[in-house]
């Protein structure tokens, strides 16, 4: 059991700095799907006694991050016909340093806090750390969908943390939020489409008309 | 009679359903406003007994309407009445001429009556979780609203609106997790994040339940367009038709706000006093008083000026609040008296760019002469928001002064009131040109019974509320208050 955690973890881990250091986005939705995937199985194997509930929710996740938005995601690529991010703000080695570097802060932060002595402080480190990797993609990239991209990364961090450290929220509601990001993955998916027919492009820091 | 609580959630989808079958433009604009009314009318005929029901819970207490939640509700149906017997006017024109298709009205009146199915869940939800699921689901559906004619600007701002919101929003996400994860037990589930639980409960992990407030400001405050993470707020506005910008103004903002008094209140009672809340109420609230002053000096849209407005009078609502148990009842006051003000000159700002072909302040001169009824409107509208004395936001900024003063907080009065003083010299200076200045002859083609009723109800209800505050509505508001900021 403990290796099979282990490697989830470290499979959560090296996704996250996957991200920080590619530039092809078919390759990113696949990362991010990945990690979804990562993040579904993680309250199964790791979380005791599993409930038929839980086990349900878990797999509408697994389902939702690793295949439908993926599915979503590459058509919308196709449809605004970008492969790459180029140049971005924040330069892909530039963010794998600061990766590393809040890496190693969540885990040191996260033996700090004060969540009871049962909860995994490893498991809540990662989600830190997905967390600000989500929030990095969405300063640094310049295409709108790496931002959809690391909102979805933020949201995964978010589903690791609620794993772990509010193990009670009623079913209606996680299977609301749940809903709630498919509906935001959709809705964003249309908007770059919306984007790249009225702009020509999906650059984000090109959209200036509005100002003051 | 709880049961007129699943009615609020029915009517809305029986509606949006309903709009499947409507071939006719002005047909879809009816039905949306007959389901708004009846809406409307379920919650006057509930509050004709609310005083002795209230609170009152249904469906296994999912469902839950206090105080609190009743005034929010009655400001919501208020808002969205007003913005439903708008719209067909505003879009009279459109729909003739096909630049509003079929299509896209019905999509409108859908996302419009979704709109109000959504803010309806976040108020009525008795489980924080679910308020947040509501929430989250405001900016999804709205975020479309916003481009429903899709020029580029308007597609722009629909983005920036729906990515900053909904990470925003994700920041809430962490307070409700945090709250969970502060309470003492991990037992029986279902019940412990209702608020009614919440707000009695004890054995908080405080520190875990301060960092959760914390989130939860700043998560619902993007929203609630504090500052300074406001900034997806004036291109959102300011893009959307006019209907739509009003409800934003008027009610969506004050929803968020609703989400961080729920927030605020189980900290008080956690902590057993409002002095942790209240100093971040005082500091977010005169940020974005402060804030927004600069940009109305040296603004030229109209619907850009008003779009900062609503962040200076969020920004007071919120400074309200942290004030003590007068400072809630004053803020609450204000949440009405705002929405009122600010759809007015929404819809008049609205109308005026249409018959003007632009909203840019330079290009309006006049509109006293040219169009008298919006013309009017505006003028009213702008000097209520200001805080002109006949008009009810003068009663309830004077409540604010007063709140303050017994509180000794001179320093935040001091503050507050040279923001409140800049904007109101700044929106005078643009005012007398629009509505006073030379008018061009334009032809007002039509003025819709419906437009003119909106408007005399609206103006009626801001000089009367500024004239009188009845005995029952002080006793409810006393009420509310006392729910989130009641500590002696």
């Amino acid at each position: 059991m403990l290796t099979l955690m282990s490697l989830l973890l470290f499979l959560l881990v090296l996704t996250n700095l996957t991200l920080l250091g590619s530039s092809r986005l078919a390759f990113c939705i696949r990362t991010v799907a990945l990690q979804g995937v990562v993040l579904g199985l993680i309250p199964l194997v790791g979380l005791q006694p599993l409930s038929l509930q839980h086990g349900l929710l878990s797999l509408t996740a697994i389902v939702l991050k690793g295949g439908v938005f993926p599915w979503l995601l590459l058509r919308s690529l196709r449809v605004a016909r970008v492969k790459r991010e180029v140049e971005p703000f924040i330069g892909f080695n530039v963010s794998l340093s600061i990766g590393f570097f809040a890496l190693i802060s969540s885990v040191v932060f996260a033996s700090k806090l004060p969540f009871g002595g049962n909860k995994d402080s490893l498991i809540i480190a990662l989600a830190l750390f997905t967390m600000i990797t989500g929030l990095l993609l969405l300063i640094s990239r310049r295409k709108a969908l790496s931002m959809v991209l690391g909102y979805l990364v933020l949201e995964n961090g978010i589903y690791g943390l609620g794993a772990v450290v509010a193990d009670h929220i009623p079913m209606v509601v996680e299977f609301g939020v749940l809903l709630d990001v498919w509906v935001a993955v959709f809705g964003m998916g249309i908007a770059v489409y919306q984007i790249n027919r009225e702009f020509d492009h999906t650059d984000v820091d090109r959209l200036t008309e509005l100002r003051g | 009679m709880s049961g007129v609580l699943i009615l609020f959630l029915l009517i809305p989808l029986v509606g949006i359903a309903a709009l499947f079958f409507v071939q006719r433009g002005s047909v879809m604009f009816m039905l949306s406003l007959g389901a708004v009314l009846l809406d409307a009318f379920c919650l006057l005929v509930g509050i004709s007994g609310l005083p002795t029901c209230l609170p009152m819970q249904t469906a296994g207490g999912w469902l839950y309407l206090d105080h609190l939640s009743a005034w929010h509700l009655l400001v919501m149906l208020l808002v969205f009445t007003a913005g439903s017997l708008f719209a067909p006017g505003y879009f009279r024109d459109d729909l003739g001429s096909g630049r509003l298709s079929l299509t896209a009205a019905r999509r409108y009146n859908q996302l419009w009556l979704g709109s109000l199915w959504t803010m309806t869940l976040t108020l009525l939800a008795n489980n924080i979780g679910l308020m947040w699921v509501g929430m989250e689901a405001t900016t999804l559906v709205t975020a479309f609203l916003v481009s429903i004619y899709p020029k580029p600007a308007a597609i722009e701002a629909m983005w920036k609106y729906l990515i900053i919101c909904s990470v925003g929003i994700a920041f809430a996400f962490i307070g409700t997790l945090l709250v969970a994860a502060s309470l003492p037990t991990t037992g029986e589930g279902s019940q412990q994040l209702f608020w009614t639980q919440l707000s009695v409960a004890g054995g908080y992990n405080l520190l875990l339940l301060k960092a959760a407030f914390i989130f939860s400001l700043v998560g619902f405050g993007t929203k609630a367009g504090l500052a300074p993470t406001h900034t997806w707020l004036p291109d959102a506005h300011s893009q959307a038709p006019g209907p739509v910008s009003a409800m934003f103004s008027g009610f969506m903002l004050n929803a968020a706000l609703y989400c961080i008094m729920r927030h605020g209140a189980i900290v008080n009672h956690a902590l057993g006093s409002d002095q942790f809340t209240s100093r971040l109420y005082i500091i977010f609230g005169l940020v974005s008083i402060i804030v927004p002053a600069a940009f109305i000096l040296y603004q030229h849209d109209i619907k850009r000026l008003l779009a900062y407005s609503s962040v200076e009078h969020l920004g007071i609502i919120t400074l309200g609040l942290g004030l003590g148990p007068a400072g809630c009842f004053a803020a609450l006051l204000h949440t009405l008296n705002h929405s009122m003000g600010k759809s007015l000159s929404f819809f008049a700002a609205g109308r005026l760019g249409q018959l003007y072909g632009s909203h840019e302040m330079g290009r309006i001169r006049g509109a006293l002469h040219s169009a008298p009824l919006w013309g009017i409107a505006l003028a009213c509208g702008l000097l209520a928001l200001i805080g002109a004395a006949p008009f009810s936001i003068f009663i309830s900024e004077y409540l604010l002064v007063k709140a303050a003063i017994d509180r000794g907080a001179i320093f935040v009065l001091v503050i507050f009131l040279f923001g409140i003083s800049v904007i109101f010299v700044a929106v005078l200076r643009h005012l007398m040109p629009m509505v006073w200045g030379e008018g061009r002859n334009l032809p007002e083609k039509y003025r819709s019974a419906s437009s003119i009723m909106v408007v005399c109800v609206l103006l009626g209800l801001l000089l009367f509320f500024g004239l009188y505050l009845p005995a029952s509505i002080q006793v409810f508001l006393t009420r509310a208050a006392a729910l989130i900021g009641g500590l002696p």
